[in-house]
């Protein structure tokens, strides 16, 4: 089917379309650079046309989320709908079901979601619920920066063996890139500790972060990965860890990207993920104050670092991360139910939930640090739009997030009418920031560039070729001041006009009119399939001994993955 | 004031669910409105008029100008007064599951028993059960620790297990007796109960009162006893008598306040012993 | 001549091929070490499964369902076509207005996706052995919170193990062999010796008999014996000489052992889930877990007792949200303790028709339940004749999850496991996944789809 998206005000970064009156062509799944008379003319006259959603990261699907909806019914009644004759039931509101994880992100005009955990002895089941999100593509990052293996390599500095696991590994899970969590802390946290800083060790193992950071990003460049290593940095939420953050990012600055074709798409060595969690300064949450301003100069310096926010949206919500020590410390602080799970060998995780309330000087703070970050960051090609959902709020709540950036009115009318608590003012630089993001930034850091980093070939941009992932949004650009109407932006963007997947319209005037069945997006390497055997028979007697399933029954089988979206890569371009 | 009557012409063994009748959706309501609805029962939706004949007389602007009359066992109709915020509802019989959960105002009496969930989480208003109620009443929602948060229930007969789980505001009353854990996990608020309790009120509690003037079976040994008071004041309200005083649930580091008539709970009073800093000394009663 | 004759089976030798590394479907152990020994398409010996999960193969021709059936008005269960069959419980679920369909955790999550999307459709009630099982623990779990792990972190890790109202050696009998005591774990290199074990149960059980320390409290005694541990590790003296039956002294001792373990884990079952607290032994078994981790390091796993109990509820949260007990009749999905649970259902005597899939309520339910299923119409979807046959009024034989049919099962500790096949099923039967399909698109035909919104309506509450 051909179809022509007529008149819209096109924002495009990847190919420098700035709010050009253009029409988008697409048939069938791809977008194109002409279509026949046949071709069905949707009117779009002056309305934004933007490619789709891309979130570089969030939790959607996996265990933890299970856990989470299992323990947190009130949450999960909270979002409950009734089924309509195209949709489920809904249900969930920090933590939604499956199917309802796909009908939100759609009717925001979302297409793309990076699962940003998944174990792998647990992996089947983050498939089996990316199976039961609808209308989504979804690449899950497996967790490697407690593994006990990679722990080994790193301390003896085996590069090429880690590289070796590291493919393999994303075979047997059917993951998409390399994701670090508190390197060594989930080890330490075992036997109920935690590291402290960058050149802490894991104890036992005797590595510190430092080295399992290094090396897992030495084995990314290797590998030719499309995505770098993407990490969460040591000290999460603790007050003074600005400098464990900017220590970890000025490790990897003297590793060289790899030149491969496949790695070309990103300009990245390092993707530092909800960075606002790792920005503040202090010694505790009394004089804790902001780290943005650090942070960002780093990042408007040093472009091999990007980065996205992890925005707290100052909701009720429940934060699930593998950084588990973190979850009991929040724990001890809210006396809040705590979830925890540690998985053998691999990575451990923990949940409670949050109230981030505007009237706390602490939670203020920290949603001060996430927009103080975006505004301080001059490029938004090095910044991404998340919240960590659900950790410092919903992906529901992108479209506030949104309207904030654009309007300085409202940020200021946010802390003068007190709406916030006053640290806002005295703590951050918040208050002096009255940069504006226009519709091209937030194109850019909603889907330009988070394509990019992520090391998408195939999506976050109208190029011709590219799958016809778009969104339309019911704002009319050229007679709209989003600096006076940030109700309109939220609603505009929370829902689409249009969501167009692969071709299908799924989204029309905010509903669901049509699912479809989610792709996985995972990464093959190929050309080590040696080295992946020789290590594979030296962990043998290991895993045989200290894992408690068998070998043959570890990995991800195909049928897991009925739609894979495989992105090859070979070892040698 | 408007006056709906449903005089019951016959029960059903699958539950009729009444949620969407209450005085906030029917104050505008005619008879030809309640013709023409269908209540839920299980997946399906029946005429409600095969089961009550309905009478409507009067007007009303506001939930408040308000009063439901229920003649019959409402044994198997759920959700009676489920979220009102005004008006009085009668049941001149039994009720079913949740009835007033979730009220906010207004005034549910039963003339009867009521099942579980009865008055879960209330905010405001007033719930008066003539008879026994079951687990759960005035309680939370599974996994919520916050659960009512103001208002009054009545409880004239029994109470069943859990009763005032998560208390988070407001007043509970049973005049006769309370099954195991009242009060468990309650932060504010009190709950008072005439008869006796067989185990382990206010497990887990933060804070708010109990007061039990009947016989108390066991404790827990999370609540730390502090004396003998007399008369005393909680929340504005004077309590006659002696009572035994605890703190508790130290396992949680508790503040909640236990009281338990003195003179009925003799056996739970710890003796006077030399030495031993934490029995406090109690003199004459 | 005397003496104690020892029985001596000699090695099966006669079978074609192996089958490895096998899932067993019994407990929720979900052995995965397996080795079926194949001849003529029969398993003639089981290598490294228990008595529990080794008898359930060798076991199972013997009271094996083959042939579809339907009672007849003499009483008589009669068999007949899968055409026949299917319709008529196709009809029974159409027509119903409170159907209930309960068991799935014997089945596989892909049998599940069929069953909920029929549940979903019609409007029922879905429901697992959780609601008698351990129920109790999720509902603790969602009050207190859930800090557990996987069982190879047990193995290599765990210095101290407590079974509390859980009789491992009994219902989960490869779980102190294969996971949590004997086995020699990375940093537990002497397996046993370095672990110390106990069990907190009111009887000497055989897992009692194993440990090093039994602590016999008294029956309905859990959550005070529970709640003096943490007053204990709060820093309270004990007030009573004797809590549930336990001296002082005792509590103290274990409360200093526990604290000075390295990584103590404990695990609980039905002795916890169903005395007289119930949710709130759990609760307090939780709390007193979560306070142990101030000190050192502690975690917990509720034994469950099928091998996809905690699959179901797994599934069920991640596709509706919501664990077990879902009800489904509104169109959305609800879950409230005491009316949406299977048991009160049935007491309350509400479903008209019931479906049980891989389960036996007629051995496991209270009799007060029991009585009302055998006045309504109920379809079993099994591989065994049980009581809950003689209760039914349709059999729809199925295939065994993980010796015929290839399925998806959880373990107790959340992990997932690919259960392969090993044999084909008998040529009568069929796949649970296929039956469910079939019948859901045969009610399909017969009723419109209730409850359907005619358009979206967004909740308030999620904005």
């Amino acid at each position: 089917m051909e179809y022509i998206l007529k008149n819209g005000i096109v924002y495009d970064p990847a190919n420098g379309v700035n709010g050009e009156k253009k029409d988008v062509m697409f048939k069938d799944d791809i977008i194109v650079d002409s279509v026949s008379d046949n071709a069905k003319v949707i009117d779009v006259t002056d309305k934004i046309v933007m490619p789709a959603g891309v979130d570089p990261h969030a939790h959607v699907a996996g265990p933890k989320l299970v856990v989470g909806r299992l323990y947190r019914p009130e949450d999960s009644r909270r979002g409950v709908t009734q089924k309509t004759a195209i949709e489920r039931g809904e249900s969930g509101f920090s933590i939604p079901s499956c199917p309802t994880t796909g009908y939100r992100y759609s009717r925001m005009g979302y297409g793309t979601v990076c699962e940003a955990a998944m174990p792998p002895l647990e992996a089947k089941h983050t498939h089996e619920e990316i199976n039961t999100i609808p209308n989504l593509d979804i690449a899950p990052l497996p967790l490697f920066g407690n593994n006990w293996m990679v722990m080994e390599y790193a301390r003896e500095n085996r590069i090429d063996d880690l590289a070796a696991f590291c493919a393999a590994w994303m075979k047997i899970s059917k993951g998409y890139g390399i994701k670090i969590v508190n390197p060594c802390g989930s080890e330490a946290w075992g036997w109920g500790m935690n590291v402290h800083g960058y050149d802490d060790s894991a104890p036992y193992f005797d590595v510190t972060s430092r080295q399992v950071v290094t090396a897992l990003a030495k084995a990314n460049e290797k590998l030719n990965l499309p995505h770098s290593i993407h990490i969460h940095p040591n000290d999460l939420g603790h007050p003074g860890n600005t400098g464990t953050t900017l220590e970890t990012l000025k490790s990897i600055k003297d590793i060289k990207k790899s030149t491969a074709p496949t790695a070309s798409k990103r300009d990245q060595t390092v993707h530092c993920t909800h960075m606002q969690f790792h920005s503040y300064t202090g010694t505790n949450w009394k004089d804790a104050g902001s780290g943005a301003p650090e942070v960002a100069k780093f990042l408007n310096h040093n472009k091999y670092v990007t980065g996205d926010v992890g925005q707290v949206t100052l909701d009720e919500t429940t934060t699930m991360t593998a950084d588990a020590p973190m979850e009991y410390d929040l724990y001890r602080l809210s006396g809040l139910k705590w979830a925890n799970k540690d998985i053998e060998c691999e990575t451990a995780a923990g949940l409670i939930p949050c109230i981030y309330s505007p009237k706390n000087p602490v939670n203020t703070l920290q949603w001060a640090v996430g927009l103080e970050l975006f505004l301080s960051i001059d490029d938004p090609w090095q910044v991404c739009l998340t919240t960590d959902h659900p950790n410092a709020g919903p992906f529901i709540r992108y479209p506030r997030i949104i309207s904030w950036l654009m309007s300085s009115p409202r940020r200021m009318e946010m802390i003068e009418n007190r709406e916030v608590h006053k640290w806002a003012e005295k703590r951050t630089t918040l208050a002096t920031l009255d940069r504006e993001y226009d519709f091209n930034d937030i194109a850019t850091i909603t889907r330009a560039a988070p394509a990019r980093i992520d090391g998408y070939t195939d999506r976050g941009e109208l190029t011709p070729g590219c799958k016809a992932d778009i969104a339309v949004y019911d704002i009319k650009p050229n007679e709209f001041d989003p600096s006076k109407n940030p109700e309109e932006v939220e609603k505009a963007f929370s829902r689409a006009l249009y969501t167009i997947k692969d071709g299908q319209i799924v989204v029309k005037d905010g509903e669901i009119v049509s699912t479809k069945p989610s792709h996985t997006i995972w990464t093959n390497v190929t050309g080590l399939e040696d080295e992946e055997a020789r290590i594979i028979e030296e962990i043998m007697p290991f895993f045989r001994q200290y894992y408690s399933v068998k070998w043959n029954n570890y990995k991800v089988h195909d049928h897991f993955v009925p739609n894979p979206i495989r992105v090859d890569v070979p070892i040698r371009q | 004031m408007k006056t709906i009557t449903f005089d019951q012409i016959k029960t059903s063994s699958i539950a009729l669910e009444l949620d969407e009748l209450n005085t906030d959706a029917i104050y505008t309501w005619t008879e030809d409105d309640f013709a023409k609805y269908n209540v839920p029962i299980g997946n399906s939706r029946f005429p409600i008029t095969d089961y009550f004949k309905i009478t409507v007389e009067g007007e009303a602007n506001s939930p408040d100008e308000v009063k439901m009359i229920m003649n019959g066992d409402m044994g198997r109709v759920k959700y009676i007064g489920f979220r009102m915020s005004g008006g009085e509802v009668i049941v001149n019989g039994n009720a079913d599951l949740h009835v007033g959960a979730e009220m906010s105002g207004g005034y549910v009496l039963v003339n009867g028993n009521a099942q579980a969930h009865a008055g879960r989480e209330m905010s405001g208003g007033k719930l008066e059960i003539m008879g026994n109620t079951k687990e759960f009443t005035g309680a939370s929602y599974i996994g919520e620790w916050r659960g009512v948060t103001g208002g009054e229930i009545i409880v004239h007969g029994n109470a069943g297990k859990q009763c005032g789980e998560c208390l988070t505001g407001g007043n509970i009353h049973v005049m006769g007796d309370c099954d195991i854990l009242a009060g468990i996990h309650m932060t504010k608020g009190t709950i008072e109960i005439d008869g006796n309790v067989n185990r382990w009120p206010g497990g887990q509690m933060k804070n708010g009162n109990i007061v039990i003037h009947g016989k108390l079976g066991r404790l827990l040994e999370g609540f730390v006893e502090n004396g003998i008071v007399t008369d005393p004041e909680i929340s504005g309200k004077v309590y006659p008598g002696k009572y035994i005083q605890y703190t508790g649930d130290i396992a949680i580091n508790g503040k909640g306040g236990l009281y338990i008539d003195a003179e009925k709970n003799r056996d739970k009073l710890s003796a006077y012993s030399e030495g031993n800093d934490e029995y406090i000394s109690l003199g004459d009663y | 001549m005397g003496g104690i004759r020892m029985s001596y089976e000699p090695p099966i030798t006669d079978y074609d091929h192996i089958v490895e590394d096998c899932t067993c479907a019994f407990c929720g152990c979900n052995c995965d070490d397996l080795d079926y020994l194949v001849k003529d398409n029969k398993v003639v010996a089981v290598r490294h499964a228990c008595r529990l999960g080794a008898s359930k193969i060798m076991e199972d021709i013997d009271q094996r369902l083959l042939v579809p059936m339907i009672r007849g008005d003499d009483g008589e269960l009669e068999e007949t076509d899968w055409d026949t069959a299917l319709d008529k419980a196709a009809e029974l679920i159409a027509h119903s207005i409170r159907p209930v369909f309960y068991g799935w955790s014997e089945t596989s999550t892909e049998c599940m996706k069929e069953g909920l999307e029929l549940g979903e459709y019609i409007g029922a009630v879905l429901d697992n052995q959780a609601t008698i099982c351990h129920g109790p623990s999720l509902q603790a779990m969602q009050n207190a919170g859930y800090p557990i792990q996987t069982l190879g972190e047990v193995t290599n890790r765990a210095d101290m193990i407590v079974y509390s109202g859980s009789n491992a050696m009994n219902s989960h009998p490869r779980h102190m062999a294969r996971y949590a005591v004997f086995p020699r774990g990375y940093f537990r290199k002497r397996g046993r010796f370095d672990r110390t074990v106990v069990t907190m149960d009111p009887k000497f059980s055989d897992t009692a008999k194993m440990s090093d320390k039994w602590i016999g409290f008294e029956q309905n005694g859990d959550y005070g014996f529970y709640n003096a541990i943490r007053a204990v590790l709060k820093g309270k003296k004990l007030h009573a000489d004797v809590i549930s039956g336990i001296p002082k002294e005792d509590i103290y001792e274990l409360v200093e052992q526990m604290k000075s373990a390295e990584f103590g884990v404990l695990f609980f079952g039905l002795g916890l889930t169903h005395t007289l607290s119930k949710q709130r032994n759990i609760d307090i078994a939780i709390k007193m877990v979560m306070d142990l981790n101030k000190d050192s390091k502690w975690g917990l796993t509720p034994m469950r007792g099928h091998f996809n109990v905690n699959g179901f509820n797994i599934f069920m949260a991640f596709e509706t949200g919501f664990a077990f007990g879902v009800d489904l009749s509104r169109g959305y999905a609800r879950y409230m303790l005491g009316e949406t649970n299977t048991i009160d259902l049935l007491t309350r005597k509400e479903p008209d028709v019931f479906m049980v899939i891989a389960a036996d309520p007629g051995a496991h339910f209270p009799n007060g339940a029991n009585q009302h299923l055998a006045n309504i119409p109920v379809i079993q979807c099994d591989i065994h004749w049980g009581p809950s046959t003689e209760l039914a009024d349709v059999v729809l034989p199925g295939s065994f999850i993980a010796v015929e049919c290839a399925g998806t099962s959880y373990r107790m500790d959340g992990v997932p496991i690919y259960m392969r096949k090993a044999i084909d099923k008998p040529a009568t039967c069929r796949d649970d996944e296929w039956i469910m399909r079939e019948l859901k698109e045969r009610v399909m035909k017969l009723r419109e789809e209730p409850n359907v919104a005619p358009k979206y309506v967004p909740n308030p509450a999620a904005e």
